[in-house]
């Protein structure tokens, strides 16, 4: 028992062991690995037998400094011609990893899908452009499609809402139209919720 | 409910025999209460005797004892329990009544014939403690520990769907109250409001609520009230006890196993151990009209600990292991303001899934190791020096859904470490004195695990905090007086890279708490109970450096490096009545917290490509909080009893005159209970609906408005009986009987789904 009786004593250079060997770790800086930091809408101009005309056209919509608070993006102003058929492609690249995030939704092409909303597809008769999916594998998923300007729109600007959704339902009924306003009840939730200004020439 | 402490079985065991009501002078009373010298346990089954008047009673539960009808003169008071040195007291009666407090010394063991107790030490506070055990803690095994305390009343859970859920306490909750697991305070990420307490409720065999600011005797954060998780006392004998528990539940197919094995050396006397483990798993949780996609939950919790005591020595190692996984609900998990507000205008998830056991993302990984080494000494008859040192490592990881190989990293991914050293002397004294005197060392590291892929929510840190405190206590019969002084000062480094900038920071924080309480039995069947105590809280790091998008709520938090400590001052009053058909306590407090710190809404979006989010920015105000608890029971028959018990919070924001979010709305449950034994059977029916008003005082921005008010029907029956010689309960219960559809206030989930529909379940316990 005599040695039981120097325990506390034990115990105390156990504890004041544990206490000074016990530090936090030095931070990391984390690179932002999911981050979109910037989008690009290239648009080529498609003849009536759907061949492209000319060179791509592009407009951007940016924020370097990704979700973090932060200055607020800058969206680029889409400009098309009335009456005119494009290819939209769709690039999608985080600066801040310097990655292509293009590839990373083509890679879960079943999980991902955009969305064309806003006055400019949705509205009935009025809504200026009119989308179909065109993707080079046949699913739909929006990183390339085809956009048509009505000959005589009703409006000369209006609004053009992009949605990427991820993880959402792809077989849940209307989730195949591109216009799709309800897209929320598929499920899932939105990486990306751009709304660009469109003028119309 | 029960009471421990001065619990309130106040059944006078003894009615002197043989005494005839006399003149008008003999109306004495002679009262006490017989504890321990040693650790200040009461001590039940003491048998006291009075020559003069050829009487004997024996001490309750409580330890107290009474003799009444006494005229004047002298009188000689023997206090005889097994193992301890008999009293002798002298009295002389002229014309007022004896109280006093008796503490038995014990007998040294060389004594044949004499047993050595366990060293739990009673938790010697004058405020109300609340505690489950026994059936009652029987019929909430399966449940996790927050839900079982909401048996207690002022006890109310905040929750994140229904498998997570942090106990609130007087409407407190996280780091403002404290959870000691077998005497260690648990030192998890309790900021995180869908943080559950890292705890298996299988390894208590009581948990207790104390409802006052206990600052003085555990250090800072105490201030709403501290929960006491604590195991069985280790056998000091050769006995063996084993507990085996099955529970099933039909909502979410939940099965739970947890064993238990406690046994005593045979060789070496003195040295007892136990070993408990558990393990759980639940898939999709069904509301009403839905399953809930992504809601289920896996748990492997392990615990063990092994002791010696003699006489004067005694010595505890403990250690507990916490596992769980746990999904959140797919639809919770919003990518902006908008996703977040058509999902609250639907009501419900969008997704019907089907059931399923398998947990994807986002789902929460934790595991917490606790070790604890704890010794005492006696150094005399009267002086007790001790050593407690706790070892923490808590592990938190936290996945979202996130594009290609980053959904298999964590997006959260934290490890604590904590260390805590406790050294402290009791003394007690036959006079009435009784006291501790102790330091109290924190200390704390914090780090993020690199490779998340996202910018940590909170810095690396180190803390220590140093606390010195002093606590007497003066008993003099049905009379208690308790009060303390305690100095923290507590020291607080952080780094952490903001983009590639290092930004560092120390900061400081010092403060004096004190409290004073009293006990006071007024009659036998009434007592009271006051407190009065300050406390303080520093701010927690999330406080005070989040900085950006809290991923999956749609909001970007922004904390503040200046805040101050939050100080406190709380006055709980409580009446404890305990009569031959009925039992009542009625408990009112007031808080007032001065630099309240909460997290409020700018009003202000944030607009990113991802979309909008709303601002929030910690802020701080004065605030007063006071309610109600109540809780009765009376036995309309023998076989049958009625009871209720409820709670009623206000909180306020005295400064703007504006209410807190996440304060519980007025509830109350009520209902019978019905025994019927046959033989050495007992069959036990139990009815119980439970009411739960609208919250109407709501904060000026919440995103839905408070649901409305909802009353649920809970039916129960257990079976008890003796099998092959051991013990055995079969329990079968059904919550919310109707499959009423609800959603309740204080769950973050009612903005997206219905709580809980019908459970079935049945628990087994077997003892052997």
């Amino acid at each position: 028992m005599k040695n039981l009786q120097k325990l506390p004593l034990y115990l105390l250079f156990v504890g004041l062991f544990a206490f000074a060997s016990c530090e936090s770790e030095d931070p990391v800086i984390e690179n932002e690995g999911e981050v979109i930091t910037d989008v690009t809408l290239a648009f080529t101009e498609l003849d009536e037998s759907g061949n492209p005309v000319g060179s791509a056209f592009e407009f951007t919509a940016a924020d370097p400094e990704g979700i973090e608070v932060g200055g607020a993006p800058t969206i680029e102003t889409v400009e098309l011609e009335a009456g005119k058929t494009y290819r939209m492609e769709i690039e999608v690249f985080n600066s801040i990893e310097n990655e292509d995030i293009t590839e990373e939704i083509l890679e879960e092409a079943d999980e991902h899908q955009f969305y064309f909303l806003g006055s400019a597809f949705v509205g009935g008769a009025s809504a200026p452009l009119s989308y179909t999916y065109d993707d080079a594998s046949g699913e739909l998923i929006g990183l390339r499609g085809t956009v048509t300007v009505s000959a005589s729109p009703g409006l000369n600007n209006a609004q053009m809402r992009v949605v990427l959704r991820h993880d959402l339902d792809k077989s849940f009924p209307g989730a195949d139209n591109p216009n799709f306003e309800n897209f929320v009840q598929a499920g899932g939730e939105s990486d990306l919720d751009i709304t660009f200004p469109l003028i119309l020439n | 409910m029960k009471l421990q402490g001065a619990r309130l079985i106040l059944v006078l065991l003894l009615i002197i025999s043989g005494f005839e009501a006399l003149s008008q002078d003999c109306k004495l009373v002679i009262r006490g209460k017989v504890i321990h010298l040693e650790n200040n346990q009461t001590i039940p089954g003491a048998y006291i005797w009075i020559e003069e008047v050829k009487a004997g009673a024996v001490t309750d539960d409580s330890g107290n004892f009474i003799f009444r009808n006494l005229c004047p003169g002298d009188y000689t008071i023997k206090i005889q329990f097994l193992g301890h040195k008999d009293i002798i007291e002298e009295v002389t009666l002229t014309n007022s009544s004896f109280n006093k407090t008796f503490r038995m010394e014990e007998l040294p063991t060389e004594l044949g014939g004499v047993e050595v107790h366990g060293h739990r030490d009673a938790i010697q506070t004058t405020t109300a403690v609340n505690a489950l055990y026994g059936s009652e803690l029987l019929e909430a095994r399966g449940e996790n520990l927050g839900e079982s305390l909401k048996r207690i009343a002022g006890v109310t859970t905040f929750s994140t769907g229904n498998t997570i859920a942090k106990p609130v306490i007087h409407g407190l909750h996280s780091n403002r109250i404290m959870i000691l697991n077998n005497g260690i305070r648990l030192e998890g990420q309790q900021w995180g409001a869908e943080h559950a307490p890292e705890i298996d409720p299988f390894l208590a065999e009581e948990i207790s609520v104390i409802k006052g600011a206990e600052t003085v005797r555990f250090g800072p954060e105490a201030m709403g009230g501290v929960i006491m998780v604590n195991p069985g006392e280790l056998p000091t004998e050769k006995k063996n006890k084993t507990d085996l528990y099955l529970v099933g539940g039909t909502n979410g197919r939940m099965g739970n196993l947890s064993l238990s094995h406690t046994g005593g050396s045979e060789k070496v006397k003195g040295l007892g151990y136990r070993v408990q483990g558990s393990v759980k798993r639940a898939g999709n949780v069904r509301s009403p009209e839905y399953f809930q996609g992504n809601t289920g939950m896996s748990e492997i919790n392990f615990s063990g600990a092994t002791g010696y005591s003699n006489s004067k020595l005694g010595t505890e190692l403990y250690y507990s292991y916490f596992n769980t996984e746990l999904g959140i609900l797919r639809d919770a998990h919003t990518g902006n303001l908008s996703d977040l507000e058509e999902i609250i205008a639907n009501g419900r998830p969008f997704t019907n899934p089907d059931f399923t056991h398998t947990i994807n993302n986002p789902k929460q990984v934790v595991q917490h190791h606790l070790a604890k080494l704890k010794t005492h000494y006696h150094l005399n008859s009267k002086w007790k020096a001790n050593l407690q040192y706790g070892f923490q490592l808590n592990q938190r990881q936290e996945y979202d859904r996130r594009r290609g190989d980053l959904n298999e990293r964590a997006s959260l991914d934290l490890e604590l470490f904590t260390n805590t050293l406790d050294l402290f002397v009791d003394h007690t004294h036959e006079n009435a004195l009784s006291g501790t005197w102790g330091i109290n060392i924190i200390q704390q590291a914090n780090s993020n695990v690199p490779g998340t892929g996202v910018t940590p929510l909170i810095p690396n840190y180190d803390m220590l905090n140093a606390g010195l405190y002093l606590i007497e206590k003066y008993s003099k019969g049905p009379l208690e007086l308790e009060g303390g002084l305690r100095y923290d000062y507590r020291m607080i480094s952080t780094a952490r890279f903001i983009g590639s900038e290092l930004q560092e920071s120390d900061l400081q924080y010092n403060n004096f708490t004190a409290f004073f309480g009293t006990y006071y039995q007024i009659t036998p069947q009434l007592a009271f109970r006051s407190n009065l105590g300050s406390a303080w809280r520093p701010p927690n790091v999330n406080e005070l450096f989040s900085q950006g998008l809290h991923h999956g709520a749609a909001a970007v938090e922004i904390g503040d490096a200046d805040l101050d400590s939050e100080k406190s001052l709380k006055w709980v009053n409580s009446l404890e009545f305990e009569g031959n058909k009925s039992t009542g306590e009625l408990t009112f407090y007031a808080n007032q917290i001065r630099d309240y710190i909460y997290l409020n809404p700018t009003g202000e979006t944030f607009v990113s490509l991802r979309g909008t989010f709303n601002v929030y920015e910690y802020l701080q105000a004065n605030a007063f909080f006071w309610g109600v608890d109540f809780s009765g029971s009376y036995e309309l028959t023998s076989k049958l009893q009625a009871y209720a018990k409820g709670s009623i919070i206000r909180a306020r924001n005295t400064e703007t005159d504006e209410f807190f979010p996440f304060i519980p709305s007025d509830r109350m449950d009520w209902g019978l209970s019905y025994q019927l034994a046959t033989g050495t059977k007992t069959h036990h029916f139990n009815l119980s609906n439970m009411l739960v008003a609208r919250q109407k005082r709501e904060p000026v921005f919440d995103l839905a408005p408070a649901p409305p008010a909802y009353a649920l029907f809970n039916v129960g029956y257990r079976y008890e009986l003796p099998f092959q010689g051991n013990r055995l309960n079969i329990g079968l219960q059904v919550q919310n009987l109707f499959n009423t559809e609800f959603k309740e206030y204080m769950n973050r989930f009612r903005y997206f789904t219905a709580d809980m529909g019908r459970n079935l379940l049945i628990k087994i316990n077997y003892q052997f």
